[in-house]
């Protein structure tokens, strides 16, 4: 197996494509790493104002916003956590982060794991259709090795490229973190049950990159079994894509329906429970989960069975 | 035939949507021999050798190779083939050398060594750390043959494997495969439409039409014994062939005739006596072409039968 995966791993980057998607990935980190960098400077030169002064100006803010008699209970909550950040920052001298940090950058350059997921589709879609297409499908299942191997030997090269680029995310946008915006000083503060807390920014860096191991599975899973199925690479990346475009209109189109709990859609942004607000009332992450994982065995029981039945005429 | 066949197709036969590709095919063989794969086109040469490869099941029937069943037993039994289905489509974005690697990693006990023995054997050696995309049609036949026999096989199978070879290329191709097949008693199944390719390259011939087995034979050895005969006047030869009973057709400016070849010496005093003048009386070999035509009818396209 480990010789197939080294075969696929091969053929991979023997691809131009796939150094033009690390390229890519790589460009998309530092380009708006540059530009924010480049405004905090600018601004910070127009700025002459205390940090002190700035955090001034957020009590006496919210305070005016408190003024009003038609804000909801929540609101007002909000502005009170708000004024009480700001004067315990006052109270023990704690200057906020207006200048960008190395955690705060990365977790902007968590939105790039979309592409990653985006990339590692292309790939899905096709590592088996390919094969078809240029009919080398041909001499790859005329050897001593079963299908399910092949299949399987696929299957993981796709995973493993998927976790490489997470792994290039992540330290990329590290290191242009880093080197940009290494000097900030400042701790994040956050409210927690009436406490004044610094913020755990890695804690929620670390859970965003898990729970967007959501949509990346059942995206990767679903491009490659339309891929393996239909052995067109362009009808399964652009079917995924779609899905994934539209995923949330087609779950509130069907809403109405008790069946929409059922649907793989409603549950694969994961992120959802990091934003505390679901698509959907009344869905709990183990609820998701257990969802997810019976729909990515039904993914896989099609890809293999289509794939050791079908008879090759490419 | 005294040795155990090293393949044996039995009962073959493949439908799909309703209509039989090949029925009930029952073909055996043989170390060390080469058997030619004929057919009009739509006959069903690519559907049995894809069946032959695991490529496709078979509805009925069964593919044994060297005592295993393909359908049951597939790792094993497909260790034993090289394969070369139509043209070797190869990565073209990798180099020859890669591809051959990617394939040796799918064998067993293929070591750096025997890739570097394989590519000396097919005369690549100087173009083998090239991209495949630089390659010429016949190029990439050598490398189709060199991963093929990586494994050393003892079965080989090849569709069209001249196809793209120059005519040097094609000589050393046949010698290569006569030499394999009698030095190491493997076995080849060639299918081919180069009739001449296959007379000059094959013991045996398997025909086939409409999916079923027609005819086959060794080359070379004729049921029955033609002479050609050339005498003038024309007319009169062939009113006395007419006369004495014997089965002949024109050809050139004389006669093919069916006659034993004992029958000869008593056959000339007759033209003598009628005073036709005798140039030449010599024995006549069918081509495979006249035999192939005369089996398949022509050889037109089976209607139904055609992808």
């Amino acid at each position: 197996m480990l010789n197939l995966i080294q075969n696929e791993w091969m053929k991979l980057w023997h691809k131009k494509g796939t150094w033009a998607m690390v390229a890519l990935l790589i460009l998309f980190i530092i380009g708006p790493g540059i530009m924010m960098k480049y405004q905090e400077i600018k601004y910070n030169s127009n700025n002459s104002e205390t940090w002190q002064e700035s955090e001034q100006q957020v009590i006496n803010l919210n305070k005016e916003m408190m003024e009003d008699e038609n804000i909801s209970a929540e609101d007002k909550k909000h502005f009170e956590e708000e004024m009480a950040i700001s004067e315990y920052r006052l109270a023990n001298e704690l200057p906020s982060q207006e200048d960008g940090s190395v955690a705060s950058f990365m977790s902007f350059a968590g939105n790039m794991l979309n592409l990653v997921t985006l990339f590692t589709v292309i790939i899905a879609a096709s590592i088996v259709s390919s094969e078809f297409a240029t009919g080398t499908i041909k001499m790859l299942l005329t050897r001593p090795v079963s299908r399910a191997k092949i299949l399987t030997s696929k299957l993981l090269t796709t995973f493993i490229f998927g976790l490489f680029l997470y792994v290039v995310t992540f330290i990329v946008s590290a290191l242009v973190g880093l080197i940009l915006f290494g000097g900030g000083t400042g701790v994040e503060l956050e409210m927690v049950n009436g406490q004044i807390v610094e913020k755990a920014v890695w804690n929620d860096l670390a859970y965003h990159y898990l729970l967007s191991g959501g949509d990346f599975v059942m995206s990767i899973l679903f491009a490659f079994l339309v891929g393996s199925v239909f052995r067109s690479s362009s009808l399964a990346i652009g079917l995924t894509m779609f899905l994934s475009f539209t995923g949330g209109m087609i779950v509130m189109f069907l809403s109405r329906f008790k069946i929409v709990k059922y649907i793989w859609l409603t549950h694969s942004d994961l992120t959802q429970y990091e934003r505390g607000s679901s698509i959907l009332d009344g869905i709990t992450m183990p609820f998701s989960l257990t969802i997810l994982a019976i729909y990515a065995v039904l993914f896989l029981a099609i890809s293999y069975m289509s794939f050791m039945k079908r008879d090759v005429t490419a | 035939m005294t040795t155990q066949p090293i393949v044996q197709l039995q009962n073959l036969s493949k439908t799909i949507g309703g209509k039989q590709l090949i029925q009930q095919l029952n073909i055996d063989l043989y170390p060390g021999q080469i058997t030619g794969f004929l057919g009009p086109n739509g006959a069903g040469k690519t559907t049995t050798i894809r069946m032959m490869t695991g490529l496709m099941n078979p509805s009925e029937g069964k593919v044994i190779i060297d005592g295993l069943s393909l359908q049951d037993n597939y790792e094993e039994a497909i260790s034993k083939v090289g394969v070369i289905v139509e043209n070797p489509e190869m990565y073209k974005f990798m180099t020859g050398y890669k591809n051959l690697l990617h394939f040796a990693r799918m064998h067993k006990n293929v070591t750096k060594e025997r890739i570097q023995e394989v590519v000396r054997q097919v005369g690549l050696e100087n173009r083998i750390h090239e991209k495949v995309s630089t390659y010429s049609l016949g190029m990439r036949q050598r490398l189709g043959l060199a991963q093929a026999l990586l494994h050393r096989p003892k079965f080989l199978i090849l569709d069209e494997p001249t196809n793209g070879l120059d005519p040097a290329g094609i000589r050393e191709f046949r010698m290569y495969l006569r030499k394999i097949a009698a030095e190491d008693g493997v076995s080849v199944f060639v299918s081919s439409h180069l009739l001449s390719e296959i007379e000059l390259m094959c013991d045996r011939v398997a025909v086939i039409q409409n999916g079923k087995l027609i005819d086959i034979r060794d080359i070379n050895v004729e049921t029955s014994s033609f002479y050609y005969i050339e005498a003038t006047p024309n007319d009169q030869a062939a009113a006395l062939l007419q006369k004495l009973d014997y089965n002949f057709v024109a050809e050139n400016n004389g006669y093919v005739v069916e006659i034993k070849k004992e029958d000869i010496p008593k056959l000339i005093p007759q033209f003598v006596n009628e005073e036709i003048q005798l140039f030449a009386v010599q024995p006549h070999q069918k081509t495979l072409e006249d035999q192939f035509l005369e089996m398949t009818g022509g050889g037109q396209i089976a209607e139904s039968n055609s992808k």
